[in-house]
């Protein structure tokens, strides 16, 4: 042997992308082979002796929690050699084979053609070709750009993006422009009662660990899953604070449909509440606490205004229905002596709540009105007194903000931002919000309130109405797309497919290392790296032990012909140029000069403090510099215990720097919004949506679905992982050998309905179907089915009404957005209705959709797409 | 003494990384003569058995990490003598090369760890990664990927003070197989409920919960909490009656069934005493 060990490079392994780094791995590499040998935690202590840390500790109720020096990631991670690896990738350049930019371009068999190899000049010749002809037929704000949103972390290559460099020099684009996806409600609703920008959820959480710790009683899970979410950009410290909390007897409540991956191990109570019914619930809570005057009335009369006319629509003067805890059982399933037992304890304890983004809680219709009303609660219990706060168990460096972590900081946040090479902006004058796309496309002009950029002001919101196209501007005639998962990760994906089949659309080009999801929609395909691939530099400030900076070594040689995605856009640069005029020089002047990825990733460590620390070459050869932890961290505020102290010298960013129980911006702006009125209520249905089960549409569709974010991919990442696929949760292998997305269907429902375990089942509304395979079991309550978002489509019948096999369900999720005037996506906590099918009469049915090349253990490959090719 | 695992399923959050670990270490790599490859899937050298516990709302789910035991007395080796060997330290190795053909081994196992490689026609399972100890790891992948200690690897002694309470997977073989893996906290079961005046409609707090095991008549007690809950985990699987005391309400009796798995034992509705 000898050469187990392989050399030891390091790599960032978090899913966040667009320079937000995470998840340090050790990578082992066979050099004499060229192949990746193994994955595994990162040791901080390796190249640093411990007195470079200033390790912290927390001590409280006589326990003791260090960080230790050993960062655990999640199993996407550690599995992630598969998906460098996955039978799955683009080998090569290829070109639908219907498609003929001279002739016939068929955009109607967009999703349904195959396509032929080609070569990179004969692709990059042709991509300029298009641009050039877009440019001078109807202008550049014609290309819309979607390079947003998750995958690899790079900096200088990528991974979202890289076009804009290139575009933005030769008269713009159109931009997709990415909604705050991951904070909906919070961002739509929650920022008009607390501010709290940029995200709606508490901004400042500093000691907010250290403060439950020493004088907590409980937690309120609400919605939320640190064993599953923050495995794709933060690893596994939010796993050990659960069970910091057991330790410590902190009391862990979990409120959600679904016994969720931590509530099935830490949760001290689990309080199941029908998918998107939650603003019932937070209703009767408050009315309790009105009714028998547990709630901290001093308080709100100094940290609140408009709490008045808040509890005048609790109590049913507004609209003559008491929001009791009789009421709220009906709309959210809870048992009302539940219910009031909840409000009770919550009056009598320090409780704060936590949250890690996603789920039915913040991505459903309406979904600013239970973020706002979690925020009256918690104002009515004196929020920001010792043990209640809001925090998150992820994001703990998010945007760069030192107050966002609820964990004890380092001395820095590192910044790399010379290096990236991805997306320039997050704001263009000609741009789409993501949410409208298909409407855009096939309708427009759309038009739409705020820039709907993740991270703007709570004034934005009310800018506008803005337009697509702008005055005088052209419509999309050319997409070029390097996150190719709208289908999947989006609302109403099915409507997207057909968007990408319209006529206006006559060119669509995607840059992807994988043949997946919205790929097989493209004109022209290039195939792009993983980060194995390239060299480069990354950060992690998100693993809440130390921030990281860490040179990213190339692990193996490029597979196939794939380029990375700053390359892949540097080749249609070179070929730009011979058009001369607007184009000239244009490779070197998206370079910034021509400059090479060895200055980029120098450039991004001078702007870190480890360049004070060490030598660039010293840098490289030991691979990391990690942060110490900041000197005093014990003394940083607590939380929002300045303004519960003080609130005229620590107001909120809301106008009057209160909690505003009535907002009086909203009022002002949108007096008509009756769905987003100035406080918030319980709304039925509004403004496209008739999502709950006392509408009429129930009688058709009578469950409500909880999406959640994967627990086995991120988003659309890692569907193909060979290793993951084989886990119980992760796939249903059906009778036709095929692995289904789960569906967890209650044991009561399934009986009423002949499911079991094993069935392949058809999830559907009037928007479409998609199959999955049944799990029957206690983890769904009744009246809810469950399955994650994210799966790869493996489309039977494309468009509204279609069906799908992969289980992608954002597919048949509403498009609407939250409401008229809040542009967030609705991909959870809708209705649908669930019958078993029967997989072989289906492919008699479909014989060509259910005759793809497929591999059980990975999926359907790339071959099956291809039509030429050696 | 020797290298031992102990593992506990009260420190696992489920996750997988050892099971995902020790694919990344074992897929698509030889380490010959220790091992060859694992195939990409099937094989489990280290998995985790995963059982979802109760009704709702009173759920949880067990995660119980499983492995090659490398037997004191390994039945293996006893089926197999020239094609599996002890290691100084104490592994048990499935030599590749003099294993070839035998499938009879992966029946030999009574623990379920050795699988069958048709692409090699060898049987296999867990190396304790011993190719990388031999390069001065101190602890196998699957140990160093999990995120809390869960599953630990070392010398018998290093843990001498827990052994005293640990279990072995199967009890009922650790005499003759004398397994090197030891289990603390393995899941019983647990009987949970509510307490509930539906009348008034209200939980009732602080009320007295008694269970009796039918069998033994041995008694546990506890107070229902702010919820009206009451949980009395890591019980024996037995039928147990659960008599409920609160003041003001008459003492009310249930079955509940937890022999065959976890009970929840659902709202227990108390009435008010007469006057």
């Amino acid at each position: 042997m000898g050469s187990a060990k392989g050399k030891t490079i390091v790599k960032g392994m978090g899913f966040c992308a667009s320079a937000i780094g995470a998840n340090v791995c050790s990578v082992d590499v066979d050099e004499e082979q060229d192949r990746i040998l193994r994955i595994r935690p990162f040791h901080f202590d390796e190249k640093y002796g411990e007195d470079h840390f200033n390790a912290w500790k927390i001590e409280a109720r006589g326990h003791t929690f260090e960080p230790g020096y050993k960062v655990v990631s999640g199993p996407l991670s550690y599995g992630y050699k598969k998906r460098v690896y996955s039978k799955n990738r683009i080998p090569y350049p290829m070109k639908r084979v219907d498609w003929d930019p001279a002739g016939e371009r068929n955009p109607q068999n967009r999703g349904k053609s195959k396509y032929v190899r080609i070569s990179w000049d004969e692709a990059a010749q042709t991509i300029a070709e298009e641009i050039k002809r877009i440019h001078d037929e109807y202008g550049p704000l014609s290309i819309l750009v979607q390079g947003d949103g998750h995958g690899e972390t790079k900096f200088v290559h990528g991974t979202h993006g890289c076009q804009t460099r290139m575009l933005g020099l030769i008269g713009d684009y159109t931009l997709q422009a990415r909604q705050p996806d991951s904070w909906e409600g919070w961002y739509w609703g929650a920022k008009h009662i607390w501010g709290m920008d940029p995200l709606g959820q508490q901004n400042m959480q500093n000691n907010v660990i250290k403060d439950i710790s020493e004088n907590g009683d409980a937690v309120l899970f609400w919605g939320c899953d640190p064993e599953t979410t923050p495995w794709g950009w933060g690893g596994m410290m939010a796993s050990r604070l659960c069970f910091w909390f057991t330790e410590i007897g902190v009391k862990q409540i979990h409120i959600s449909p679904d016994v969720n991956y931590t509530n099935a191990v830490h949760a001290d109570k689990w309080i199941p509440v029908l998918p998107n019914t939650d603003a019932a619930l937070q209703l009767a809570i408050a009315y309790v606490w009105l009714s028998e005057g547990t709630f901290d009335r001093e308080y709100l009369d100094t940290h609140s205004i408009g709490f008045d006319n808040f509890a005048y629509y609790v109590m049913g003067g507004e609209d003559g229905i008491p929001k009791t805890p009789k009421w709220a059982e009906k709309k959210c399933g809870v048992p009302s002596y539940t219910i009031k037992a909840l409000a009770r304890y919550w009056a009598k304890h320090a409780v704060s709540i936590a949250h890690c983004n996603g789920g039915s809680f913040i991505r459903s219709a309406f979904a600013h009105e239970p973020a706002r009303l979690e925020v009256a609660l918690l104002g009515m219990q004196a929020l920001g007194k010792p043990g209640a706060n809001q925090f998150k168990f992820i994001e703990w460096s998010l945007f760069g903000m030192e107050s966002v972590t609820p964990m004890p900081p380092s001395v820095e946040i590192p910044n790399c931002g010379p290096a990236f090479r991805g997306r320039q902006y997050s704001v263009r004058p000609s741009l789409i919000p993501k949410t409208m796309i298909p409407e855009a496309i096939t309708n427009p002009p759309v038009q739409w309130y705020g820039h709907i950029a993740a991270g703007l002001p709570r004034e934005d919101q009310f800018v506008g109405p803005l337009t697509f196209p702008l005055e005088g501007q052209e419509r999309i005639h050319m997409i070029w797309s390097d996150a190719p998962c709208w289908e999947t990760c989006w609302n109403g994906g099915n409507e997207m497919q057909e968007a990408l089949r319209h006529e206006s659309i006559e060119f669509l080009l995607i840059q992807h290392p994988w043949m997946e999801n919205d790929c097989l929609f493209a004109d022209i395909l290039l195939p792009i790296n993983t980060k194995f691939e390239e060299e480069d530099i990354g950060t992690d400030s998100d693993n809440g032990m130390w921030s990281v900076v860490y040179y990213e070594q190339q692990a193996i040689e490029a597979l196939g012909e794939s380029k990375s995605d700053l390359e892949a856009v540097e080749e249609v640069a070179k070929k730009l140029e011979r058009f001369g005029g607007i184009y000239e020089d244009l490779h070197a002047r998206m370079m910034d000069g021509g400059k090479t990825v060895g200055d980029f990733i120098k450039a991004g460590f001078e702007n870190t403090g480890a360049s004070e620390k060490l030598s660039f070459e010293e840098f490289k050869e030991k691979q990391y510099y990690p942060f110490p932890t900041k000197e005093k961290w014990e003394d940083l505020p607590v939380g929002l215990s300045q303004f519960y102290e003080d609130p005229e010298n620590h107001p909120l960013s809301t106008p009057s720097g209160k909690l505003e129980y009535y907002s009086t911006a909203l009022a002002d702006i949108f007096p008509d919004d009756e769905i987003r009125g100035p406080i918030p209520r319980w709304i039925e249905e509004g403004d496209g949506h008739e999502e709950r089960i006392d509408s009429k549409r129930a009688i058709d569709y009578p469950f409500l679905i909880v999406s959640n974010h994967p627990r086995w991919r991120v988003h659309a990442n890692c569907d193909d992982i060979t290793w993951l696929r084989e886990i119980q949760t992760c796939k249903v292998v059906g009778p036709d050998g095929y692995a289904y997305e789960p569906v967890w269907v209650n044991p009561i429902d399934a009986g009423k309905l002949g499911l079991k375990t094993g069935d392949v089942a058809k999830l559907y509304n009037e928007r479409g179907g998609v199959l999955g395979g049944v799990i029957v079991s206690e983890r769904i309550m009744p009246g809810a089915v469950y399955q994650d978002h994210g799966a790869r489509v493996d489309t039977i019948v494309s468009g509204v009404g279609g069906l799908d096999r992969g289980g992608a369900n954002n597919l048949i999720a509403p498009s609407a957005t939250t409401s008229k005037n809040a542009h967030g996506e609705v991909t959870s906590g809708f209705l649908v209705n669930i019958e078993k099918v029967d997989v072989f009469q289906l492919a008699a049915q479909y014989p060509e959709a259910f005759g793809r090349a497929y591999d059980p253990a990975s999926g359907v490959v790339v071959d099956e797409f291809i039509v030429e090719g050696n | 003494m020797g290298k031992v695992f102990v593992i506990d399923p009260a420190k696992c959050n489920g996750c997988r990384n050892c099971q995902i670990a020790c694919k990344d270490e074992h897929c698509d790599n030889d380490w010959s003569p220790v091992a060859l490859p694992q195939p990409d899937t099937g094989h489990f050298w280290i998995g985790v058995n995963e059982t979802v516990r109760g009704s709702v709302p009173k759920v949880k789910v067990s995660y119980v990490v499983e492995l090659c035991q490398h037997c004191g007395d390994a039945p293996c080796m006893k089926a197999a003598p020239d094609a599996v060997y002890r290691r100084d330290d104490g592994l048990v190795i499935v030599d590749p090369e003099k294993a070839k053909g035998k499938r009879e081994l992966v029946e030999a196992c009574p623990y379920g760890a050795i699988f069958w490689n048709e692409e090699y026609d060898v049987p296999q399972k867990c190396t304790g990664c011993a190719h990388l100890l031999d390069e001065g790891w101190t602890v196998p992948r699957c140990v160093d990927a999990c995120p809390h200690d869960a599953i630990r690897f070392g010398d018998e002694s290093e843990f001498a003070d827990e052994l005293g309470s640990a279990e072995f997977i199967a009890p009922e073989r650790a005499d003759a197989d004398r397994p090197r893996v030891y289990y603390l906290n393995l899941p019983k079961r647990f009987v949970a409920g509510v307490v509930v005046d539906l009348e008034s409609d209200e939980v009732v707090v602080g009320a007295q919960v008694t269970l009796e095991n039918a069998e033994t008549s041995e008694l546990l007690q506890t107070e229902t909490d702010e919820f009206g809950d009451f949980w009395f985990h890591q019980v024996d699987a037995a039928l147990y009656n659960v008599y409920v005391e609160a003041e003001g309400y008459m003492t009310r009796m249930v079955k509940a069934d937890a022999t065959s798995k976890d009970c929840n034992a659902g709202p227990i509705d108390v009435f008010a005493a007469a006057e």
